[in-house]
């Protein structure tokens, strides 16, 4: 592929390849000066509401990096490249896609995202001012408010988790969408957390806990820890770790909190679709899926 | 009444050109993961298509939610409600349900 001008100012760029998805970000795949980059810039579309800006993201990212998580080494950030706003990162190998790595996990791969989380959970906020904090029960009513469709299973489950809210843990930085599917996975395990983009404020257990609905563990559903593995060895390492006790009926309420918060979020993507933001056939089919999400949240609130 | 084919029909007819036709020519991964997207989704429509008269209870299901709160005694309905979602949208997810309806 032709390397387009406006790229001049990433260095001396050999190969780069556009990768096809998302409307509102571009994802190029590019060698510069012998170094194998992954280049994300903004494109025309409208960008989702709670995510970082590509600037913010970058910090994120440098933060995480230096606290000693693995994610892919950040390069540099260009206020103004070609007329957008972009940043570079080193493009990281292993694999990506959910269904490929919960068909043959490697071992011990559910305590070393433990230890990863730990490692993010200790990134100090200050060195990441402008994140911020949310109420998640107060968001998903909102989210789904805007939706404008009844959905009764999923109010039903947000009634259930404001009767019965654990009490708070002081707020970390949180990933904000950690899980199978946004870690590159090698043989040997971990290597890279991926997508930055929703990093936040909030409850340890947030992250904690988001591996473990059904609709991450790619149909290995047997393995409650995203497909890949049980759950208490994974929360005895972090407990471990950072010296918190987290318990397991807390991380059932999460895990009811991370099926709504999922089924919401195929009906605002799509909305996306439907609003004409981003036309895309993944995104339309989304909103059929929440169905799957209010019945898993039902039954978790049914059987414990 | 329209002509034959059907809508029914025609969605099938564009359904099997994906498979048959378009599916094969795919080498990119995303491109394939796409065009197989298009095809669960076609299914969908298919099927709702092919549906009787499915009753709406949406609307009441959630007036009775926001009068009575997380009432256990809804469970059993709210279930019937998505499981029927459930067989549009999805029918395989029901058959791989860890504790039954």
């Amino acid at each position: 592929m032709t390397v387009p001008p406006w790229m001049a100012e990433v260095g001396d760029v050999r190969d780069a390849v556009l990768l096809p998805g998302g409307a509102s970000k571009e994802a190029w795949a590019v060698d510069v000066n012998g170094h194998e980059l992954l280049l994300r810039r903004a494109a025309g579309g409208v960008i989702h509401r709670f995510t970082l800006s590509l600037e913010q993201e970058f910090r994120v990212l440098e933060a995480a990096y230096e606290a000693g998580v693995k994610a892919p080494r950040p390069i540099a950030y260009y206020r103004d490249l070609g007329g957008r706003e972009a940043f570079s990162m080193e493009r990281v190998r292993g694999e990506t896609i959910g269904r490929r790595i919960v068909r043959n996990p490697p071992p011990g791969l559910g305590v070393q995202l433990a230890e990863e989380l730990a490692r993010v959970h200790e990134i100090p906020p200050e060195r990441v001012p402008f994140l911020t904090a949310s109420d998640p029960l107060d968001r998903m009513e909102e989210e789904l408010q805007g939706v404008d469709e009844p959905h009764p299973a999923i109010e039903y489950g947000i009634a259930w988790l404001r009767e019965r809210r654990p009490e708070p843990l002081p707020d970390v930085v949180c990933h904000g969408d950690f899980r199978i599917g946004n870690v590159a996975v090698d043989e040997h395990g971990v290597v890279a957390l991926l997508d930055w983009e929703f990093a936040h404020l909030g409850d340890p257990r947030d992250d904690l806990s988001w591996p473990l609905p059904r609709a991450w563990r790619f149909g290995a559903i047997d393995k409650h820890l995203g497909g890949v593995g049980d759950v208490e060895p994974y929360v005895e390492r972090y407990d471990e770790l950072t010296g918190r006790e987290i318990a397991a009926e807390d991380l059932y309420w999460w895990e009811v909190l991370g099926n709504v918060k999922w089924a919401v979020g195929c009906l605002t993507q799509a909305r996306r679709h439907l609003g004409g933001l981003e036309r895309s056939v993944e995104l339309a089919v989304l909103g059929r899926m929440s169905a799957e999400m209010e019945y898993e949240l039902l039954d978790l609130i049914e059987h414990g | 009444m329209a002509d034959r084919p059907s809508a029914p029909e025609l969605v099938e007819a564009v359904a099997e050109f994906l498979e048959r036709e378009v599916l094969p020519l795919m080498t990119d991964h995303r491109m394939k993961f796409r065009t197989l997207v298009a095809l669960n989704a076609l299914g969908i429509a298919h099927r709702e298509l092919m549906q009787q008269h499915a009753p709406d209870d949406a609307e009441a299901l959630l007036r009775q939610v926001r009068a009575r709160g997380a009432d256990p005694a809804l469970l059993p309905e709210l279930k019937r409600h998505v499981a029927a979602k459930l067989r549009v949208s999805n029918p395989r997810y029901l058959e791989g349900e860890l504790h039954g309806p």
